[in-house]
């Protein structure tokens, strides 16, 4: 009797199609070469027309405000307004590291490779996704910045009085309800953990004890955002039939990563003055340390 | 029976000839001008810097529009940052007396320390965008797809050595802006739930940003990072050859 074996198919480089290819000098060396040398000589022209930044020196007695770290972190600072610090500063960026580097182990099949949005819908895909991404994440931070009821009140005269005031942001759910002072103090673990409660007891789960409005606010509600959202972007272009393959999800959740990242950093960058209030680029003073600028 | 004699080598002819086929050149360049075919493959597989590259290559990969030089450019940005940075290095001392006022130094009086600290700021923020870019780009062409998940990996612990990288030069000027953008940063670190307050405690050498502090994070910027960037992308090179070159549809 025979026995079929059935071998999984294991990913192996490709054939070789030898009258396809070309050769790499000069073809490639001279691409290379020649795009070194532009990227050269445009840094070279920045570096003579503009300054790397040195202010005072560093002084731990004087705060400047709003401090802010280095530009490619302005993404996660902003965050930090919104959330808890460990859920913005860490955890998220982490997971969302790992989804990353998982993304090859999810998307297993080879459609679309090699070529620029290879898959059919890819480039519809994208676009609708990072709109979604950059609208979505332009209005969390109008809303949570107080400022959407400000304008709807300014210019339309709509204003929810006293009642709707706990719809203002994410906080006036915490500090606009009339939560009863048990639920601010519920005791979860009849004992202290105290290793794991290295920085204090400072925030809303010091580990014994939790201020349910406070996580609700920090952590719950945001988290809820963050998952919540992109799943539910995801799942309505499934329905709609946009999304076939595993493929066109990631194409969904990284183009709405890539647009909500950028409007974050931007935000973070050109948009976050004194106090970490949200202003305009043209309102910010330059001592407020726009990185980039002296 | 006409015999076509061979015309007077000229004497552009002649001086190419002694500057290239002297016994010198030849000890450093075993093959010829590469202008055959096969000088053209060999100059590439006989040269530990073009001997990154395979030999040929499929068309499509040479387009600028497939890369755009992206990765090529961050590795690109990461050579010029090392150069400009040992520059820099003459002529910084990395202790809280010194490092200001070698900043100061070397934007006045040192001859070209302005450029040579321009362009090594400049290429950082380069540096983090390309990487970024380039990221995309292999998302965007489905690079990722087997066989190259692993490179894929490998990419994203590039991408966080980079936005090391650029984070633990951050502090090196020692001014206000250094200072208060790695207090920030730090304390995002150190908000980490268990391992967090830990973590900014080694990263600072103490409680706050401090002479150990900028120590370490001279340490790390100067050798520990750029040596594992080195390692992590030489891997990322190999596997780019080992999985068959860049990615093309099947
Ligand atoms: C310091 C950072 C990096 C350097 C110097 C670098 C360098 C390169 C170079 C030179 C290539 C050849 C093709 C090209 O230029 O596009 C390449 C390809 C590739 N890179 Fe990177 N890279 C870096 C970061 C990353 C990151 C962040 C990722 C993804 C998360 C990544 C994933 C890949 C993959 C999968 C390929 C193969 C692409 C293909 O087959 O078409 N790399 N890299």
């Amino acid at each position: 009797m025979a026995t079929a074996v059935v071998a999984r198919p294991v990913a192996r480089p490709q054939a070789r199609a030898r009258d396809e290819e070309v050769l790499v000098w000069p073809d490639l060396v001279f691409v290379e070469f020649i795009s070194a040398l532009l990227f050269t000589v445009t840094l070279f022209f920045l570096s003579a027309v503009m300054n790397a930044p040195l202010l005072d020196q560093a002084n731990a007695d004087v705060t400047p405000n709003p401090s802010k770290a280095p530009w490619y972190l302005l993404n996660l600072q902003e965050l930090l307004l919104h959330m808890n610090a460990a859920m913005a500063g860490i955890i998220i960026p982490t997971v969302w590291l790992i989804i990353l580097g998982a993304f090859p182990y999810f998307d297993r099949d080879n459609d679309g490779q090699g070529v620029w949005f290879g898959t059919e819908g890819a480039v519809k895909l994208t676009i609708v996704s990072a709109i979604i991404g950059f609208v979505g994440t332009w209005l969390l931070i109008f809303w949570d910045s107080g400022k959407i009821a400000a304008w709807l009140n300014d210019y339309f005269a709509v204003s929810g009085g006293d009642t709707f005031r706990f719809l203002e942001n994410v906080r006036a759910l915490q500090q606009q309800l009339p939560w009863p002072d048990w639920s601010r103090e519920i005791t979860y673990l009849p004992f202290n953990l105290r290793i794991l409660d290295g920085t204090g007891t400072s925030g809303p789960t010091a580990f014994q004890n939790l201020d349910f409005p406070g996580w609700l606010v920090e952590q719950a509600i945001p988290i809820a955002v963050i998952v919540g959202l992109p799943c539910l972007m995801i799942y309505a272009m499934w329905r709609l039939g946009w999304i076939v393959t595993r493929r066109d999800a990631l194409l969904a959740l990284f183009s709405g990563f890539v647009a909500s990242y950028g409007v974050l950093t931007l935000v973070g960058t050109a948009f976050r003055g004194q106090g970490q209030d949200l202003v305009f680029p043209w309102d910010l003073k330059v001592s407020e340390g726009i990185p980039g600028q002296e | 029976m006409a015999v076509e004699t061979p015309a007077k080598p000229s004497l552009a002819d002649k001086i190419y000839d002694k500057m290239f086929h002297n016994y010198v050149w030849k000890s450093i360049f075993r093959t010829g001008y590469p202008n055959t075919p096969r000088n053209q493959m060999l100059v590439v597989a006989t040269n530990v810097f073009l001997h990154l590259h395979p030999t040929r290559i499929h068309r499509t990969h040479v387009k600028i529009t497939h890369t755009y030089c992206l990765g090529g450019l961050s590795f690109f940005m990461f050579l010029g940052l090392t150069v400009t940075g040992i520059l820099l290095m003459f002529y910084y001392v990395p202790s809280v007396e010194r490092a200001y006022l070698d900043m100061q130094n070397i934007t006045t009086t040192v001859q070209f320390g302005q450029l040579m600290r321009n362009m090594h700021r400049w290429m950082a923020h380069a540096m983090v965008i390309l990487v970024f870019l380039h990221m995309m780009r292999v998302f965007y062409t489905g690079a990722y797809k087997a066989p190259r998940e692993f490179n894929w990996v490998v990419g994203v612990i590039l991408l966080v050595l980079t936005f090391l990288l650029s984070f633990t030069g951050y502090l090196l000027p020692w001014d206000q802006l250094a200072f208060w953008a790695i207090t920030v940063g730090t304390n995002i670190a150190g908000s980490a739930p268990v391992l967090g307050p830990k973590t900014r405690f080694w990263l600072l050498g103490g409680f706050e940003v401090g002479p150990d502090s900028l120590i370490r994070f001279y340490t790390l910027h100067v050798i520990g990072l750029p040596l594992l960037a080195a390692i992590f992308m030489a891997v990322h090179f190999w596997r780019i050859r080992r999985d068959g070159g860049l990615a093309r549809p099947l």
